[in-house]
């Protein structure tokens, strides 16, 4: 109890933490263009004029406790459609007012659950484990389909699993869209909430995931396909050629009759 | 006669409340926010209070944050603390809970006159709210977040009017209106905006030698003119219009100028400003 006491009075004294920001939760994210927690909470005055004008029902008040009546974006509920009305129309700056592209707002970093994800499983395992509590047992890629910046945020890795990028600004559609319950596989950590540490781990994770892009698409051949490439791909798939011979790895009972 | 001219004021602020979000429903942003901050028509105002914590609370200075606060502040030096008195929301609940305070004193006490006690007199009333608003700034620079707009009452009923028409929800920040509202009803009535209101006392510091006042027209202003001073008994904020109508205090209400008759019949209260 006392540790903790002198603790707190460190980290706010010493430290220059504000004790009335609060730490941060997967999938509750401040709107976009939103500074810095610590500055976000001195700056907004509650006017809740963010909410008021988001035409998606995005934005909700905080409940009780020292950040009562500010903006949150609760992914998991409804997420942002980054359509930028609410920057414009802060009085106070607490989201940045000049902010207009989308692909700047800096709301948080999309981090996948490759334990949890279908498509993911799909890929390592070729079927999903019994104790995986699925009900699709297929390449789902929800987060991938629904994304707004689609391979600038997130990509198909070798057109089968989803990864996500560095240009990913954490808006949360993915996360409300995604199939598994009760754990999203796809989630994401809100940036500016005090955690320096975590955000600075999940920015490394994105970078090597863009460094990895950068390279598949590089390379021609085994690249991801896109558009016209794709179809100039599928066009020009043959099977006129005879069929392609398998190896096929398994003994064969010589008991069964018609085998073939 | 004033009174159904400022009723009408403020019915219609209060309906504006409502207003704003149901036009937003209907995706016409003409005039968009709360009490707290609105937008008419691309011209942002703020609450200077709201403004003055979130300053001090960020330690920084931007132009169109002092920018918004350019309108409520000139509207202030012309007509004083009309916000108060005219548009104010809180007020025109609170002047309802005085009305059902004095109902029901005259069903239990049998007295219906309105009531002359007054809870301490205009100049400790005047450093109490500013004490109050002092030590509120101060919390908000120490604390780094505008604590005022925890206790703000036209800013948190206006955004729990929004949230009421946009998700048929009220939050938690109505118990503090309730709780207010009681202890008027039951013990001190309009004590919240005489003594703490931080938005009230920040409007009324903007005063100047032609802003709105009621003044006397007697040839002895100092003393009162007649013995039932009607004019101190209608006053909501205890003050004696006759000699007190430039006090901070004063909402410029007019109901002292309706209660007014005079010496000889003729009121002798009236406005005088930036008109004359």
């Amino acid at each position: 109890m006392i540790d903790e006491f002198i603790g707190f009075f460190r980290r706010v004294f010493a430290h220059g933490e504000n004790p009335f920001s609060r730490d941060y939760i997967h999938n509750r994210m401040r709107p976009p263009g939103a500074a810095p927690e610590q500055s976000f909470m001195a700056l907004c005055i509650r006017c809740n004029r963010c909410l008021e004008v988001c035409p998606f029902g995005s934005i909700t008040r905080a409940g009780l406790g020292p950040t009562i009546g500010t903006p949150y974006v609760l992914a998991e509920r409804k997420a942002c459609y980054l359509c930028m009305a609410c920057t414009r129309l802060c009085p106070t700056n607490a989201l940045e007012s000049s902010l207009r592209n989308p692909e700047q707002a800096r709301m948080g970093k999309a981090v996948i659950n490759t334990s949890i994800c279908y498509s993911h499983l799909f890929a390592d395992r070729d079927a999903l484990p019994r104790d995986a509590g699925a009900r699709i047992g297929a390449l789902c890629n929800t987060c991938y389909n629904v994304c707004p910046l689609q391979d600038k945020a997130i990509m198909l890795q070798g057109n089968l699993f989803p990864i996500v990028l560095d240009e990913c600004v954490g808006c949360g559609i993915c996360v409300e869209r995604c199939p598994t319950r009760p754990k999203r596989a796809i989630n994401v950590v809100p940036t500016g909430m005090g955690r320096p540490d975590e955000s600075g781990f999940y920015f490394r994770k994105a970078r090597k995931h863009f460094d990895v892009s950068r390279k598949t698409v590089a390379g021609d051949q085994s690249g991801v396909l896109k558009g016209d490439d794709l179809m100039d791909a599928k066009e020009r798939i043959d099977g006129s050629g005879g069929a392609p011979k398998f190896t096929f790895p398994y003994e064969v009972d010589k008991g069964l009759k018609d085998w073939e | 006669m004033f009174r159904p001219y400022r009723r009408a004021s403020q019915f219609a602020v209060f309906l504006l409340m409502f207003g704003i979000p149901l036009l937003n429903l209907w995706e016409i942003y003409a005039i968009t926010g709360t009490f707290y901050a609105i937008n008419i028509g691309g011209l942002g105002i703020a609450d200077p209070s709201a403004i003055l914590q979130s300053m001090f609370a960020a330690g920084q200075f931007a132009p169109p944050i002092l920018f918004s606060v350019f309108f409520p502040v000139l509207f202030a030096f012309l007509f004083g603390r009309v916000w108060c008195g005219w548009m104010c929301p809180y007020h025109v609940i609170s002047d309802g809970v005085a009305w059902a305070r004095g109902k029901v004193r005259g069903m239990i006490g049998g007295s219906s006159e309105p009531e002359t006690w007054v809870f301490l007199d205009p100049f400790k009333a005047n450093v109490t709210r500013y004490s109050f608003l002092l030590l509120g700034t101060a919390a908000a620079g120490i604390m780094g977040i505008p604590v005022l707009n925890y206790v703000n009452a036209p800013g948190i009923l206006s955004a729990e009017a929004m949230i009421l028409v946009r998700n048929l929800t009220i939050s938690i920040e109505m118990g503090f209106i309730a709780i207010v509202l009681l202890v008027e009803l039951l013990f001190l009535p309009r004590f919240w905006c005489r003594l703490f209101c931080p938005t009230g006392a920040v409007v009324s510091l903007f005063r100047a030698p032609f802003t709105l006042r009621v003044v006397s027209a007697s040839n002895k202003p100092g003393s009162p003119c007649c013995k039932e001073e009607q004019c101190s008994a209608a006053c909501p904020m205890g003050l004696a219009p006759y000699r007190e109508g430039g006090n901070l205090l004063c909402t410029n209400c007019a109901r002292c100028i309706d209660a007014c008759r005079g010496e000889k019949g003729a009121g002798l209260l009236g406005f005088r400003g930036f008109q004359d």
